[in-house]
C-alpha cells in the first residue's frame, strides 16, 4: 500500500481547504448574476439615460439639461407637494386604522378568523381594479355614492363632487393643503387597500406581547391608552417600522391607484411624483426626463428610509 | 477532475445567462437564411382585436373588421403572407412601439397610427421613411395633398401613409335648439342660459386633463381655432397668449361658470359622453369618430335608439334628431376645427416590410380602402377617389361633408414638435381657468404655459 508523502497530503489539504473557501462565492454567484442583470444594470441603464436625450439621429449627451428641464417644469414641485400630503394621509390613515382594528381582533373574539379572512380581501385585488371601482362609486350623476356626496343638504353648500372638485385655496404659500376632495378619497382608497396587511402585520406583533406584562401594568394602575402608549407600542416599535417603511414606499413608488382613479385629475390636484414618472415615460416618450425623476425618486426614497430609522432608533433608545 | 465539472458547470450556467441577454443574430445577407416553406407572417398592431367578440365592447367596429378581413387578405396572398395581429391599447401604443425598436426587440410589419403621434415616434427613431416607396405607387398622387402633409417629419420624410382623415365637428340634438344651432357664441351662450331654466345643458365636452390632456385637441382646439386662434407661431414654438385665444377662454370659462355645461364634461375618462346620450347636453363638439362610441341615446322626444352600438347615431342623424354643425365663432370668423390623420406605419426593425407594402397597397384598392375607412378609418377617406364613391353619400357623410367644407379645419399641433407636452401643458393650463381657477389672470396662465413649453425649444 503506497503511503502518501507529507508534502503531498499538505497540498491536497491546502487544495481542499481552498475549494471549501470559494464554496461559498460559487454558490452566490447565480444569485450575484441575477442581481447585476436585473438590478445594478437597470440602474447603470438609468443614471446614463438621465444625461442623454434621444434625437432622431440616435442618443446625445446633455448632461444635467434633464434635471435642469425637470426642476423647471410648474408640475414638478407641485407633484412634490402633492406626493408628500399623499404619504403623510396615507401612512398615518392606515397605521392608525391597521393598529385601532388590530386591537380589536386582539381581544379574542367570537369568530375572529372569519374576520380576518374578510379583512384580507382588499389586499389580494390589484390597485388598478380597486382604483376603477372607487371611481365608478364617485362618478358625478351616476356614482353610487355620488346621489349622498353630491347632496347639498348632507355637504353644505354645493355637495362634493369628488372627481371634480377644485382644490380649495392654500393655507401654506402654494403648498396644496388642504388637499383636493380627491386627493382625500385617493388616500382613502389607497388605505382601504393597505389595511388588512398592515393590520395583520400589527396583530402579528401585539400577539407577542407578553400578556403578563400588560396584566401586571393594568394591577398597577395603568389605563388602556397608558398599556397602549407606554407598553404596547415600544414592544411592536420594530413592526411598527418595517410597516411605516412598506407603506411609505410603497405609496412613494405606486402608480395604478392614481392612474385608474383620478389620472391624476382633477386638473393636477392628484398628480404625485410616480404619476408624473409614467407620464413623462410613457405618454410623453421623454425617457432622458423620466429617468431623471426616477433617480430623483430613489434619492428620496433612501432619505425617507435613512429617517425613518434614525426616528426610530432614538425612539427605541427612548425606551 | 471535480474540479474540472465544477468549473464546466459553471461556463455552462453562464453561457447559457449570456445567451438569453444576446440580441438575435440578424438573417445573413443575400438570403443565406434557410428558405422558408409556407407563407410568412405578417405582424400588425391595432388597436383593435379580432378574438374580442364582445357585442359591448367600445372596439367592436375595429374589432369585426379584422375578424372580416384578415381572412381576406390571406386569401389573397395565400402561400405568401400569413397576416397575424397582435392588439395593442391604443393609449399605450407608442410608447410600446418605441420601446420594442429602442430595446431591439420584437416590432410589428405594420402599425396602426394618429398623425399626432408622429414627432415623437420620428425622434425616438421608431419609424421608416417611405417617401420613396410612396412616390413610386399608383394611388400617390390621388393623396389629399393634407393628409400627406399630416405625415410628413420634421425632416420632411413620409412616416405615416394616410388612409382616413378625422375632423372634428359639433354633434346636436336638434329638438334642444329648436331656432338652429346657435352660430356665434352670443347666442350659444343664450341657448345655454334658456337650456339651463329646464335644468338642462348647452354643452357637454372632453373637459378634464384625463388621458395626458387629450382633451386639447377636440373642443379646445375647436374654440381657440373658431375664435382666430391656435397653439403655435408656425415656428415650432407655442403661442398662447393672444386675444383670440384669451376671447377663447374667456368663452369657455364663462360657458363652465354659468352652469351651461354639466360636471360630468370634467370627470374624465370619457364620462362626458354620458351628458349627450340622454340628452341631458344639447350638443356635443368631438372628433368625426365619436358617433361610434356615443351609445345608446335617448332624444329630446323620447326615441330611444337603443342598438347599443355605432347605428344608434347614425339612426338618429337619419331620422334627424341629431343634426352636425361646426363649432360657433365670431363675427368675421370661420369655424376652426382640429382634423387628424390615422393610417400605417413601418417601424425601423420590421421584419417582413415586403408585407406591410402589400398590405398597404392591398388596403388603397377601391372596396378595401371603402372598407377601412367607414369601419376602423371612421373618418373621410385620404384617397379623394374613394371620397366621391356612393359610400360617403349617406346622410352622416353629406352633413359632415357639408360642416367640413363650413370649417376651417388642421392638425391641431401646428408646427410644434413635442405634441404630448404641449397638449399636457395647454389642457392644463384651459382646465385650471375655465374650472379651477375662474378668477386666474387668463393672459398671464396662458403666457406662462408658452414660456414653460418654448424654454425646451
Amino acid at each position: 500500500m503506497p503511503s502518501t508523502s507529507p508534502p503531498q497530503t499538505q497540498t491536497k489539504k491546502k487544495r481542499r481547504e481552498r475549494t471549501r473557501n470559494l464554496l461559498p462565492f460559487w454558490l452566490i454567484l447565480p444569485t450575484v448574476l441575477v442581481l447585476l442583470a436585473i438590478q445594478v444594470y437597470p440602474a447603470i441603464y438609468t443614471i446614463w439615460l438621465s444625461l442623454h436625450e434621444r434625437q432622431p439621429a440616435g442618443w446625445e449627451y446633455v448632461g444635467v439639461n434633464n434635471f435642469t428641464r425637470l426642476f423647471n417644469m410648474g408640475i414638478f414641485a407641485e407633484s412634490a407637494g402633492h406626493t408628500v400630503v399623499f404619504l403623510v394621509g396615507y401612512t398615518s390613515l392606515t397605521l392608525v386604522l391597521g393598529f385601532i382594528i388590530a386591537l380589536l381582533l386582539n381581544r379574542k373574539l367570537k369568530l375572529s378568523g372569519l374576520y380576518v379572512t374578510l379583512l384580507f380581501i382588499p389586499w389580494i385585488i390589484a390597485d388598478i381594479i380597486v382604483g376603477i371601482v372607487f371611481r365608478l362609486l364617485v362618478v358625478p350623476d351616476y356614482g353610487l355614492l355620488s346621489g349622498i356626496l353630491q347632496n347639498p343638504a348632507i355637504f353644505p353648500p354645493n355637495g362634493i363632487s369628488v372627481l371634480t372638485a377644485a382644490r380649495p385655496p392654500s393655507w401654506v404659500g402654494g403648498f396644496p393643503f388642504p388637499p383636493a376632495a380627491a386627493m382625500v378619497y385617493l388616500i382613502m382608497a389607497s388605505a382601504w387597500r393597505a389595511l388588512p396587511f398592515i393590520t395583520l402585520l400589527l396583530l402579528a406583533a401585539m400577539q407577542t406581547v407578553s400578556t403578563e406584562v400588560v396584566e401586571s401594568s393594568r394591577m398597577d394602575g395603568a389605563n388602556g391608552w397608558q398599556v397602549v402608549r407606554h407598553i404596547m407600542i415600544p414592544l411592536m416599535l420594530p413592526t411598527l417600522v418595517v410597516a411605516l417603511f412598506s407603506l411609505t414606499l410603497g405609496g412613494m413608488n405606486g402608480v395604478g391607484m392614481v392612474f385608474s382613479l383620478t389620472g391624476g385629475g382633477p386638473g393636477s390636484a392628484t398628480e404625485v411624483l410616480s404619476y408624473l414618472l409614467y407620464v413623462l415615460g410613457w405618454s410623453q416618450l421623454n425617457f432622458g426626463r423620466a429617468a431623471a425623476l426616477a433617480l430623483l425618486i430613489a434619492v428620496i426614497n433612501w432619505i425617507l428610509i435613512l429617517g425613518t430609522l434614525r426616528v426610530t432608533r432614538v425612539e427605541e433608545r427612548t425606551h | 477532475m471535480k474540479r474540472l465539472w465544477t468549473i464546466l458547470t459553471f461556463v455552462l450556467l453562464f453561457s447559457f445567462v449570456l445567451s438569453a441577454c444576446a440580441v438575435p443574430a440578424a438573417p445573413a445577407p443575400g438570403g443565406e437564411a434557410a428558405a422558408p416553406t409556407g407563407p410568412r407572417d405578417f405582424i400588425t398592431w391595432y388597436q383593435y382585436d379580432e378574438k374580442n367578440e364582445d357585442p359591448a365592447s367600445d372596439e367592436r367596429v375595429g374589432n369585426q373588421y379584422l375578424r372580416d378581413t384578415i381572412p381576406q387578405f390571406n386569401e389573397a396572398f395565400a402561400g405568401t403572407w400569413n397576416w397575424v395581429n397582435q392588439p395593442k391599447a391604443w393609449d399605450r401604443m407608442n410608447a410600446e412601439l418605441v420601446a420594442a425598436v429602442q430595446a431591439g426587440g420584437d416590432v410589428p410589419d405594420l402599425f396602426e397610427m394618429g398623425s399626432s403621434g408622429l414627432t415623437e415616434l420620428y425622434k425616438n427613431g421608431a419609424l421608416q421613411d417611405l417617401s420613396e416607396w410612396a412616390q413610386a405607387q399608383p394611388w400617390y398622387a390621388d393623396m389629399d395633398p393634407n393628409a400627406l402633409q399630416a405625415c410628413t417629419g420634421p425632416d420632411g420624410g413620409l412616416y405615416c401613409i394616410p388612409i382616413a382623415e378625422r375632423p372634428h365637428l359639433v354633434y346636436v340634438w336638434n329638438d334642444r335648439f329648436p331656432e338652429g344651432f346657435p352660430t356665434t357664441p352670443e347666442e350659444y351662450l343664450a341657448a345655454g342660459e334658456r337650456l339651463k331654466a329646464d335644468g338642462l345643458y348647452a354643452m357637454t365636452f372632453f373637459g378634464s386633463t384625463d388621458f395626458n390632456g387629450n382633451g386639447a385637441t377636440r373642443a379646445v382646439f375647436m374654440t381657440f381655432s373658431s375664435f382666430g386662434g391656435g397653439y403655435d407661431d408656425g415656428a415650432g414654438n407655442m403661442l398662447l397668449n393672444t386675444p383670440e385665444n384669451v376671447a377663447a377662454v374667456e368663452f369657455l370659462r364663462t360657458m363652465v361658470q354659468s352652469g351651461y355645461v354639466p360636471e360630468i364634461a370634467f370627470a374624465g375618462g370619457f364620462q362626458e359622453e354620458e351628458a349627450f346620450k340622454d340628452a341631458s347636453a344639447g350638443s356635443f363638439p368631438t372628433g368625426l369618430f365619436g358617433y361610434r362610441y356615443v351609445n345608446p341615446l335617448t332624444a329630446p322626444n323620447g326615441t330611444e335608439y337603443s342598438k347599443g352600438n355605432e347605428e344608434d347615431m347614425l339612426d338618429a342623424i337619419a331620422a334627424g334628431d341629431v343634426i352636425l354643425r361646426p363649432f360657433v365663432a365670431p363675427e368675421g370668423q370661420t369655424p376652426g376645427c382640429n382634423n387628424e390623420v390615422t393610417g400605417f406605419g413601418i417601424p425601423v426593425g420590421a421584419k417582413t416590410p415586403e408585407a406591410a407594402h402589400d398590405y398597404i397597397n392591398w388596403i388603397m384598392t377601391p372596396v378595401q380602402n371603402a372598407d377601412w375607412v367607414l369601419r376602423p378609418g371612421a373618418g373621410f377617406p385620404a384617397l379623394m377617389t374613394t371620397r366621391a364613391s356612393e359610400q360617403f353619400q349617406t346622410p352622416f357623410y353629406q352633413q359632415a361633408g357639408e360642416v367640413v367644407a363650413a370649417s376651417a379645419c388642421r392638425p391641431w399641433h401646428g408646427s410644434l414638435e413635442r405634441r404630448p407636452e404641449a397638449l399636457r401643458l395647454i389642457m392644463g393650463a384651459v382646465y385650471r381657468l375655465i374650472k379651477e381657477d375662474p378668477t386666474a389672470d387668463i393672459a398671464a396662465v396662458l403666457q406662462a404655459t408658452q414660456d414653460e413649453y418654448n424654454a425646451g425649444n
